[in-house]
């Protein structure tokens, strides 16, 4: 017996994980691990990505620090972030609504379901055209009642919650099928017991259910968040982050400063998308902890 | 004070009647076990008295109020479920408390009564455990310690504990019997298992397919069935049915023996087909005898369950005790006393008295 087999012999059951694992774990080191250590290298550098590259230091932050756009883009994020939120309740509310048995429920069921499925691309377009100032449908019923129309998409004021909107739709249908999924788990003499406990509408929801659909919430949570912090698609189609960067958000501001034809400044874009990996790590790491809390729980 | 009244109480999914209007009188402080085969419509008419279930025709009383259209919350009952039904997110005495909390009960009259309730099923040292952290046994204890705890005039069980080991399922029913002697409210009691009802009721109700087969004491159901299906259903091991057949004034029953028999009760015409039940303890073996076949015997410790062929090929399950059963092999005889024997119409399979 050669050695490779005596040694494959003797740790089968020890190799055999790893080998599985392996062709996973390749990619994901090639395309994710890698490249984000790579990313913030390069964040300390001066590239336009194809010259030479020099070593800066500090000064892309140092610059970040200075960029109006780089904060707008930030608190933007923060607004994408809290208004993206709003897709909890508003999922559970319809998952609430559309967990009925009646005729044909799994038809309003498919329809709610359906801006999930299709892109985002789609969904951007589809918004601009409702909020169109000369032909949307928006400003054609704010017409209707008598109101003067506003240009959503062109108004700094209005322009992020007008996306944010665009993006809640595939969102709340996200988190009304994780809602969905989670209230078919939900123990029916549990709420009797409760309904003979006199306990009903808000109550049974808040005292009863929810702590029920907790695993249906945290995945909810996660999956908002994070769609939230990499909203690009969106941002993309129907403003590309304007008007004048009132619109910008962090993955965009990177995307723009890094490739577009503004001018390919790989460092920058670099140090904008360490930032933002920075802010994702503390989600992350909420999740990982309370994954870890929850395995060794058991 | 509150007994149960139901009159011609109704349940109907759609066209289908499962409930066929019940009439039903559960005394106050009265243990009363709804006992039947499974799907015969047990649950259901418990949760018609809960009210977690419409109630279709009829009207259900308790006490003197008339609770048939009354929210579940307003009847004064307490529900003890089979799965224990335990809020898994609120430790023991969270669980117990609840229904008194949710409806703004002062706190020391709370706390008095979850330790009141505590003390009763010795769950004092769990209050702060979650319910993942305790038995089965210990999780039904909480589920019944909830009821307790509302302090409600009935207390209505499905089935609690059936999802125990017969260990604890046999520790849990002098439990239960303990609290109803103790609390002495009004208690109905859902079960297939005819032991637990023999063993807790002070009334029994034997349903099947949603009609009341009888209505007695244990003892009464099992001394005096009022058809076959009650007779069939009381007792373990269960009582033996063999065919008979009126003959010349005399129970003619191939399967128990070659010779008809006298009976102290009015027969129906020659040629009326009966059936006879005789429970395994009221027949003896007869070692000398030939008539009947022995298949197998099971040792139960000081009494064993012989199971013989009569030559019809009907089963006959006798008890025997130990000494006898010891040498027993191949052919062998019945005794039995006349007297003991349980006669049906074959047709209707009511009693014949
Ligand atoms: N929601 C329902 N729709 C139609 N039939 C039902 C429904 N719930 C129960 N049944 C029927 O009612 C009968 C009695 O059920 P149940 O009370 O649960 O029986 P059990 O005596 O085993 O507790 C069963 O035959 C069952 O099929
Ligand atoms: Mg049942």
């Amino acid at each position: 017996m050669s050695y490779v087999t005596r040694v494959w012999q003797d740790h089968k059951a020890a190799i055999t994980p790893w080998l599985f694992l392996l062709p996973g774990i390749l990619m994901f080191a090639i395309y994710i691990v890698i490249p984000i250590f790579q990313s913030i290298a390069i964040s300390f550098y001066r590239w336009d990505g194809l010259g030479e590259k020099t070593f800066i230091g500090w000064e892309n932050y140092r610059e970040l620090m200075r960029d109006d756009i780089f904060f707008t883009a930030l608190q933007n994020n923060v607004i994408w972030l809290v208004l993206y939120l709003l897709a909890l309740p508003a999922g559970l509310l319809l998952a609430l609504f559309l967990n009925q048995t009646t005729r044909g429920i799994r038809i309003y069921k498919s329809l709610f379901f359906f801006p999930f499925v299709i892109s985002q691309v789609v969904v951007g377009l589809v918004f601009s055209w409702f909020y169109d100032p000369s032909f949307g449908l928006f400003n054609t019923a704010l017409m209707k009642i008598g109101l003067s129309p506003i240009a959503v998409l062109a108004d700094e004021r209005y322009v992020t919650y007008g996306v944010i909107i665009a993006g809640l739709w595939p969102q709340i249908a996200y988190c009304m099928i994780l809602y969905l999924t989670g209230l078919n788990a939900v123990d029916g003499e549990q709420i009797e017991a409760a309904r003979l406990d006199n306990v009903r509408g808000w109550r049974m929801l808040w005292y009863v259910i929810l702590p029920q659909l907790r695993p249906a919430t945290f995945i909810a949570l996660v999956v908002t968040v994070i769609g939230a912090l990499r909203s690009f698609d969106l941002i993309s189609i129907m403003t590309g982050g304007g008007p004048w960067g009132s619109s910008q958000v962090l993955a965009y501001y990177m995307y723009e400063q890094a490739f577009s034809e503004y001018g390919f400044r790989m460092g920058y874009g670099a140090a904008i998308a360490v930032v933002l990996f920075a802010i994702m790590l503390i989600y992350i790491g909420f999740f990982l902890a309370k994954m870890y809390r929850d395995e060794k729980g058991r | 004070m509150a007994g149960i009244t139901l009159n011609k109480a109704i349940k109907r999914y759609g066209a289908v009647d499962v409930i066929h209007g019940i009439d039903l009188e559960i005394e106050d402080g009265e243990f009363c076990v709804l006992v039947g085969p499974s799907g015969c419509g047990k649950s259901t008419l418990l949760r018609m008295v809960a009210g977690l279930e419409e109630t279709s025709g009829g009207e259900i009383h308790i006490g003197e109020r008339n609770v048939t259209r009354l929210d579940p919350a307003a009847r004064g009952v307490s529900m003890v479920f089979q799965t224990y039904a335990l809020y898994p997110h609120m430790t023991v005495a969270e669980n117990m408390s609840f229904g008194l909390r949710m409806n703004g009960h002062p706190k020391a009259e709370i706390a008095a009564k979850v330790k009141a309730a505590a003390d009763i099923l010795k769950l004092n040292d769990y209050l702060e455990r979650k319910p993942k952290a305790l038995s089965g046994g210990q999780r039904q204890r909480v589920a019944i310690g909830r009821a307790i705890v509302r302090g409600p005039e009935v207390f209505l069980f499905d089935e609690p504990l059936s999802n125990l080991d017969a260990e604890l399922r046999v520790e849990m029913r002098v439990e239960i019997a303990r609290l109803h002697k103790e609390i002495g409210a009004t208690m109905v009691y859902v079960t297939h298992d005819q032991v637990e009802a023999m063993t807790l009721a002070d009334k029994i109700v034997v349903l099947r397919s949603g009609r009341i087969e009888q209505v007695g004491t244990p003892l009464d159901l099992y001394h005096d069935p009022d058809n076959r299906f009650v007779a069939g259903f009381i007792g373990s091991p269960a009582m033996n049915f063999v065919k008979a057949r009126v003959r010349d004034g005399r129970v003619h029953a191939p399967g128990l023996s070659d010779e008809a028999f006298a009976v102290d009760i009015a027969l129906p015409p020659n040629g009326t087909d009966l059936l006879v039940g005789v429970r395994p303890h009221h027949i003896a073996i007869d070692p000398q005898g030939a008539s009947h076949t022995l298949i197998v015997k099971e040792a139960l410790g000081a009494m064993f369950h012989a199971y013989l062929e009569a030559p019809t090929g009907e089963r006959i399950v006798v008890e025997v005790p130990e000494a006898e059963a010891v040498g027993l092999q191949g052919d062998v005889g019945l005794r039995m006393v006349p007297d003991r024997l349980l006669l049906f119409d074959a047709r209707t399979e009511l009693r014949l008295r």
